[in-house]
């Protein structure tokens, strides 16, 4: 009985392995997570990859988003797609209509994926019905960060909540000698922080202008008054080196308590706690000023999309990455190191994430439930790259040029994009 | 050639095989490096005008649209800036790093000790890649903690030294760092010219009395002027390609005063997903670099004509 | 050369001469000095930083006298720091380099040697011609050759391999190391060349036995301007390698990159940078006299 049992085991252990041996999954990701705590979140998944039996490679492109695009550029044009990219936004879209991407409905419905991605990225990571993406996290870009002690300095209680009582508050640490609000010069910082503005004041004109791309919006007077709270900011409220300065200066200027505020997207999280900042005792945050009052979220997601392969160990390779990716696992462990929350609306964050991410998902969940959800533009999570960048560019020269008008600016604006059309 | 040829074989038997193949070689093995140069150069270049002129967006179409690429290029005002950045990069920084170049030969060249030294401390820049420079350039420039910063905390209060905070003055610090890179090139070009200039031309113009200052204007600098133009061609070259350096010292900032078409080539081609506009941008590159190596070949050939003719 | 007889003292046009030289002496002394400081100055910042404590240098700035001391930058930027994608430092990135630039360098060199030596000695119709295309070359960006050149290794099936970039580097190179070499070796007279044919010498005998020997100025500056060129090549050495293979180039531009949304680490760069720099700078070192003086002969035309 032993022996046949033995014989049993023997055999099926023999055809498990024989299986196994007919396609083993490989991969090599293109991404542009290339050091310090990125690379090591995107270690962990080759970790993780390689512990389920895959064979892990990765190619990290630094610098510019540009030069991770040339790469996959030059592979596709060279013949060779590679399995998986970190793609985003309306890319996504783009890459899909050359018809080299990977279907993942398979997968997608097996795991149920529709039912616990947030809804606002389905149609991003599904641009024609078919899941193409998996989504690696949500980040939030419109929080308002603040320097414990530099607050109690200027004599301000708590974070403002409408644009009003942020020109209030700033006023205030003016007069006591604070950078009010901490920034450097850059497209994507300079139109980060309007997008910001702009969505605080209008929230609706942000869906029209940035989200559809409707230039007789960029035109209206609401987008002219939020060109001009964002000249006080500048003006006033900024101090003038913010052109030559980098990002690490910009964060040492709230952690040393030299200025009050500042406006960034959530990987914020990641950095002050690389500088040894703690909330609330060194810094605070809250969402960035609105002026209608309920939570918002302008939204932005990392997502690796996969191209048709024909080497069979490369698919294999696809469907395990995806899964992993999508695992609460993988969210989990890969989004408490950057600060951002898991794509994955089932995720428990009540344990290893600071209370700012928790903050986040409520947030999350109530902008859902009221509608107020939107996707960055500043991000690339929007309208086409053309666009976008012939919008950045007026942004970061309005910041620049301190005799633009708000009106000029925003004409430029619209100007710009009907000139790529 | 084939004259010398058989001017060698006329005393001996008519051309043999072995002789056709000498006559050959020479180009058989020139063949490969020619036909390889030929692509990189031509092909590429036809490839990069088709391009240009097709519906290519996110990946390179063929389908032809003529001139409206070119035409939306021109429309943008980021690509008049980079173009007016490009011309006015070059000339600056060429005619400073001749200058600074030229200057630092003729010191060394003034019998100073330690010349070995000296020569390393303004060669080694050259070793180094244009992305350290720029980010190294970049740290120094900056008002909180570069130059500015270190020269106030010495007790300076008022001294300002921000050329890459405001988008007028911000050009002229990636030219200077360019000038820093590229000025020890011309030095050890310069210097070895200066060394070779006929000493006996040197001593007659003492003889007459000319002074050390007047030496050097009438005789020793224009028996160097190929060299001007070997050292004009190589930071040329530099400054179309300039791209490393401006992405690492400024980003092509504040806001968009100092990018460079190289750059604005990079991101249509590459982030935006405008492949015809991308290509339309390097023909205008290509066509820039043309008016300034046209005249030059012109000048040269109607040079060598002119030698070939009087002899 | 002032003879013993006449004592320069007693003359006063003399002493206003040796006035006026020892003036002008401390002027070109002071001249070369002011220059030599502002070169220094980024080399003193960055060997400062590469000893400087991260925490030291966050409180007081990047050039700032060194507050603090500490070797612990240069192991863990070599072999721990989690950069380009892996935590094993930058050494691969750095073995990976040399094993691209090395053959490159060597490789186009020679190839320029020979076809210098064709261009300006075994002259043919329409070698004035070649040798203005193959000079043409020197001016590409590389950002129009970016992809042709993915479509080219792709079909002949070296695309993501070392050996591609490798012939990318090539094939730009020549144009730079035919141009070198062409001019250096029109210098060479002509009749040195008729002798040996005379003699009965072959085309490759004449380059072995005559051109090689007197090649090593011109090959030295090829060599030490091929090998910094590639050696600090950033774009198509990211674009045409993947994974494990990536040169010191990519890793210097993580470090420095003003992109990146996390702390940078200015000691770790500050490594990466004298690190990267080493070879370059040796080839510069013990090539340096060659270098000056090949040039003046292969760079006049």
């Amino acid at each position: 009985m032993l022996a046949i049992k033995t014989a049993l085991a023997g055999t099926v252990a023999v055809a498990l392995m024989a299986t196994a041996a007919l396609a083993e999954p490989k991969t090599n990701m293109l991404h542009q997570w290339s050091q310090g705590s990125d690379a090591a979140a995107i270690a962990k998944l080759g970790e993780m990859f390689t512990a389920a039996g895959g064979k892990w490679e990765q190619t990290s492109i630094a610098g510019h988003t540009a030069n991770t695009l040339a790469k996959l550029r030059a592979d596709v044009v060279a013949g060779n797609a590679p399995p998986a990219v970190q793609l985003k936004g309306p890319e996504i879209a783009e890459w899909n209509a050359t018809g080299m991407t990977a279907n993942l409905d398979d997968l997608a419905n097996k795991e149920g994926w529709d039912k616990v991605v947030a809804p606002e990225l389905l149609p991003v990571m599904k641009p024609t019905g078919d899941w193409v993406a998996a989504p690696m996290n949500i980040h939030r870009i419109n929080w308002i960060w603040a320097s414990t002690k530099a607050m109690e300095k200027a004599g301000i209680k708590e974070l403002p909540k409408t644009w009003a009582e942020f020109n209030a508050d700033c006023d205030k640490a003016v007069a006591a000698h604070l950078i009010c609000l901490a920034h450097f010069s850059q497209d994507w910082t300079d139109s980060t922080t309007f997008e910001v503005v702009l969505y605080g004041m209008d929230e609706g004109l942000f869906k029209k202008a940035f989200v559809e791309g409707d230039t007789s919006a960029m035109r209206s007077d609401g987008m002219i008054k939020a060109f001009e709270q964002f000249r006080t900011m500048v003006s006033k409220y900024m101090d003038p080196a913010i052109a030559g300065r980098d990002y690490d200066t910009t964060t040492s200027m709230i952690a040393k308590n030299e200025a009050v505020f500042m406006i960034m997207g959530d990987w914020q999280i990641g950095i002050f706690a690389a500088a040894g900042l703690k909330s609330p005792e060194d810094y605070k945050c809250a969402q960035a000023p609105t002026d209608w009052g309920k939570p918002g979220f302008i939204l932005n997601s990392d997502s690796v999309v996969f191209f048709k392969q024909k080497d069979p160990d490369y698919v294999e390779g696809q469907k395990l990455l995806a899964h992993l990716i999508l695992s609460p696992e993988f969210q989990t462990v890969f989004n408490q190191a950057k600060g951002s929350i898991p794509a994955r609306l089932d995720v428990d964050l009540s344990k290893g994430f600071n209370p700012c991410q928790q903050l986040s998902q409520k947030d999350l969940q109530a902008s859902i439930a009221d509608g107020m959800l939107v996707r960055s533009m500043a991000h690339n999570m929007t309208i086409l790259q053309k666009y976008r960048g012939a919008i950045m560019e007026v942004i970061t020269s309005f910041v620049n040029t301190p005799n633009m008008s708000a009106k000029d600016a925003a004409n430029a604006m619209a100007d710009a994009v009907e000139a790529q059309k | 050639m084939a004259n010398a040829l058989s001017g060698l074989t006329a005393v001996r038997k008519p051309a043999s095989g072995r002789d056709v193949l000498t006559a050959w070689l020479p180009r058989l093995v020139i063949l490969p490096s020619a036909l390889a140069s030929f692509i990189y150069v031509f092909v590429f270049t036809l490839w990069t005008l088709y391009v240009s002129m097709s519906n290519s967006s996110l990946l390179p179409t063929y389908q032809f649209v003529g001139l409206k690429p070119y035409l939306e290029l021109w429309s943008n005002q980021r690509w008049t800036i980079a173009y007016s950045n490009l011309f006015l990069f070059s000339a600056l920084y060429v005619i400073l790093a001749l200058a600074i170049g030229l200057a630092l030969a003729i010191a060394i060249d003034q019998r100073v000790k330690g010349e070995a030294i000296w020569r390393t401390i303004f060669l080694y820049p050259l070793a180094v890649s244009f992305i350290v420079t720029g980010t190294v350039w970049s740290w120094l420039y900056s008002p909180n903690a570069g130059i500015e910063f270190l020269v106030r905390s010495l007790g300076w209060h008022d001294f300002t030294f921000r050329l890459t905070t405001s988008k007028d003055t911000a050009i002229y610090a990636i030219i200077a760092t360019g000038v820093w890179q590229s000025s020890g090139f011309a030095m050890a070009l310069f210097l070895a010219g200066l060394r070779s200039v006929d000493p006996d031309l040197v001593k007659a113009a003492q003889i007459d009395g000319a002074g050390p200052a007047r030496i050097y204007r009438r005789v020793i600098l224009p028996s160097i002027v190929p060299i001007f133009v070997a050292v004009i061609v190589v930071l040329l070259q530099f400054a179309i390609k300039t791209f490393d350096l401006v992405v690492a010292l400024t980003g092509g900032g504040p806001g968009i005063s100092t990018t460079f078409p190289a750059i604005y080539v990079y991101d249509l081609m590459f982030q935006r997903g405008q492949i015809a506009i991308g290509a339309a941008a390097s023909i205008m590159i290509l066509l820039a670099l043309a008016v300034v190596l046209v005249p030059y070949a012109v000048w040269t050939t109607w040079r060598s004509r002119r030698g070939a003719a009087g002899g | 050369m002032v003879s013993a007889t006449y004592d320069p003292t007693l003359d006063p046009h003399a002493r206003s001469a040796n006035l006026r030289f020892a003036l002008g002496r401390i002027a070109v002394y002071a001249f070369l000095g002011f220059f030599a400081i502002i070169y220094l100055i980024p080399l003193f910042v960055i060997v400062a930083n590469s000893f400087r404590e991260l925490p030291e240098i966050s409180r007081n700035g990047l050039i700032a006298l060194p507050q603090s001391l500490s070797l612990k930058a240069w192991p863990q930027t070599w072999s721990h720091y989690c950069v380009a994608g892996t935590c094993e430092g930058i050494q691969r990135n750095f073995y990976n380099s040399l094993v691209m630039t090395i053959p490159a360098t060597i490789l186009s060199t020679m190839l320029g040697a020979i076809n210098g030596y064709v261009l300006s000695k075994w002259r043919f119709p329409g070698s004035e011609t070649l040798f203005a295309l193959m000079t043409l070359g020197v001016f590409m960006p590389g950002q129009i050759a970016l992809l042709p050149w993915a479509f080219i290794l792709g079909s002949i099936g070296l695309s993501n391999t070392v050996a591609g970039l490798i012939l990318v580097h090539v094939v730009q190179g020549l144009s730079f190391t035919t141009l070198f070499c062409r001019n250096y070796y029109v210098n060479v007279p002509d009749d040195l060349i008729k002798a040996a044919r005379i003699d009965g010498a072959g085309f490759w005998r004449i380059f072995w036995k005559i051109i090689l020997p007197i090649s090593p100025p011109i090959l030295i500056v090829t060599v030490i301007w091929q090998f910094t060129g590639i050696w600090n090549e950033y774009l198509f050495g990211v674009v045409f390698t993947g994974g494990r293979q990536q040169p010191i180039t990519a890793a210097l531009v993580a470090l420095a990159s003003t992109n990146a949304m996390n702390a940078r680490a200015y000691d770790v760069a500050s490594c990466a940078v004298l690190i990267a720099a080493i070879p370059p700078l040796l080839i510069y070192f013990f090539g340096g006299k060659y270098f000056v003086r090949g040039l003046t002969q292969g760079a006049i035309k």
